[in-house]
């Protein structure tokens, strides 16, 4: 019985050196594992969406392949609303070699808009909560979770239509100028329409002016807006009052009427 | 007379052995802490209190595993060796519970399944609690068959 008893101590002790082996040499891979987030690139498609998409850089340097990497990430409104779930997978980063990973994040702003039309006009925090796993060295599955702050600029920020100014432009007409302003604090160029509808205090519709706007993202817009409405006694009075309705047209979203009240 | 004369030099020597041996292994494990100390430190970073706990573990090990080798060729040495794999297990149930380890930090969570190897060193505590029963067994039957005390 010494024999098989001896050959189990030999084999349990082979057993413990490899086992301690591939603990100390996991624990040492760690050090030459690299991360890395790069800068996120904002695209527009034609299909109402915005694509954010992020870089992630992987240097694998340790002596283990980096197996199943998986990143999730949820973007949710401050009322917890989920807006947009992105995932992307990779099967495997293999040892030694350096991986940028891209991972793309669609925003629908149609359906951002329809649901809370601050996301256009107030910036925002969103939130995001990332989940990244993947599976060390083979066995030792491992996941990391945290919750970022996004923040969302808004295209139209700090929307301003000031008082119209009336001008005489024939013996029938008036040309009434309303100055446009706001900022587009969005990481996308803005590029669309800005129809308006000037109204009196009797809710009667006096003239329609459209605007085309093409403004980058962080910067600002300075604009008029014209219209042309006939003369009558009411409209020639001084102290003119009503509202416009404002209806935002781009190739991402749709939205309005926006009532504006002005006098 | 003559005999017991011939025996104490062989009695001195196997003492020797034993404390040479034991001092050895406990170097070794002991050189291989230090080797890895400075990961367990980083990883005490993220969990506190994690290099005590190793430094307890390592601790214990070292001691049974000397009193193990000093009392080699007797019944202790099977007690000593069930005993430090009893431990082991224990640890591990202890201090890994279901083998996922959950580690929160300022703004975000770090979850490591260790489950594989919780499993491999547990088997391999097993292997070493079922040799020491069979030593234990082995040395009874030894002292059976040749009529001495255990």
């Amino acid at each position: 019985m010494n024999v098989p008893i001896r050959m189990l101590g030999i084999a349990t002790t082979i057993f413990w050196i490899i086992l301690v082996g591939f603990i100390a040499s996991a624990a040492y891979s760690m050090k030459d594992l690299n991360f890395g987030v790069g800068e996120p690139q904002f695209t527009a498609t034609s299909n109402q969406d915005l694509t954010l998409t992020l870089p992630l850089y992987i240097d694998n340097r340790g002596y283990y392949s980096l197996k199943s990497f998986n990143l999730i990430t949820v973007f949710s409104d401050d009322e917890g609303i989920e807006i947009s779930r992105a995932s992307t997978f990779m099967a495997a980063i293999p040892q030694g070699e350096n991986v940028t990973i891209l991972h793309n994040v669609t925003l629908c702003i149609d359906s951002v808009a329809e649901r809370a039309n601050q996301y256009l006009f107030k910036d925002v925090n969103l939130t995001c909560a990332v989940t990244a796993g993947l599976n060390f060295a083979e066995i030792v599955p491992t996941q990391l979770a945290t919750n970022v702050t996004f923040p969302w600029g808004a295209p139209f920020y700090n929307f301003k239509l000031g008082q119209p100014k009336l001008e005489a432009a024939d013996l029938t007409h008036l040309a009434v100028t309303v100055p446009l302003s706001f900022e587009n604090h969005a990481a996308f160029d803005l590029a669309g329409n800005i129809r308006t509808k000037l109204f009196d205090g009797h809710d009667t519709l006096l003239g329609e002016s459209q605007t085309s706007i093409n403004t980058s993202k962080y910067s600002s817009y300075n604009g008029n807006l014209e219209f042309s409405i006939p003369l009558t006694p009411a409209v020639s009075s001084t102290n003119l009052s009503g509202h416009f309705d404002v209806y935002f047209s781009t190739p991402m979203f749709e939205y309005g009427p926006m009532v504006i009240p002005y006098g | 007379m003559v005999e017991e004369k011939k025996k104490s030099p062989n009695k001195a020597r196997d003492w020797a052995f034993k404390v040479a041996k034991a001092t050895l292994k406990a170097t070794l494990i002991y050189l291989l802490y230090f080797v890895l100390s400075p990961y367990i430190a980083m990883l005490s970073t993220l969990a506190s209190g994690f290099t005590e706990t190793i430094e307890v573990f390592v601790a214990v090990t070292i001691v049974l595993m000397i009193l193990s080798d000093l009392t080699a060729k007797t019944i202790y040495q099977c007690f000593l060796n069930a005993g430090r794999a009893i431990f082991t297990i224990a640890y591990l149930v202890f201090a890994l519970g279901d083998g996922v380890l959950s580690i929160a930090l300022d703004n975000f969570s770090l979850t490591v399944n260790l489950t594989s190897l919780y499993a491999i060193v547990a088997l391999l505590s097993l292997l070493g609690l079922a040799k020491a029963m069979l030593q234990a067994i082995n040395f009874m039957s030894e002292r059976a068959e040749s009529g001495l005390k255990p």
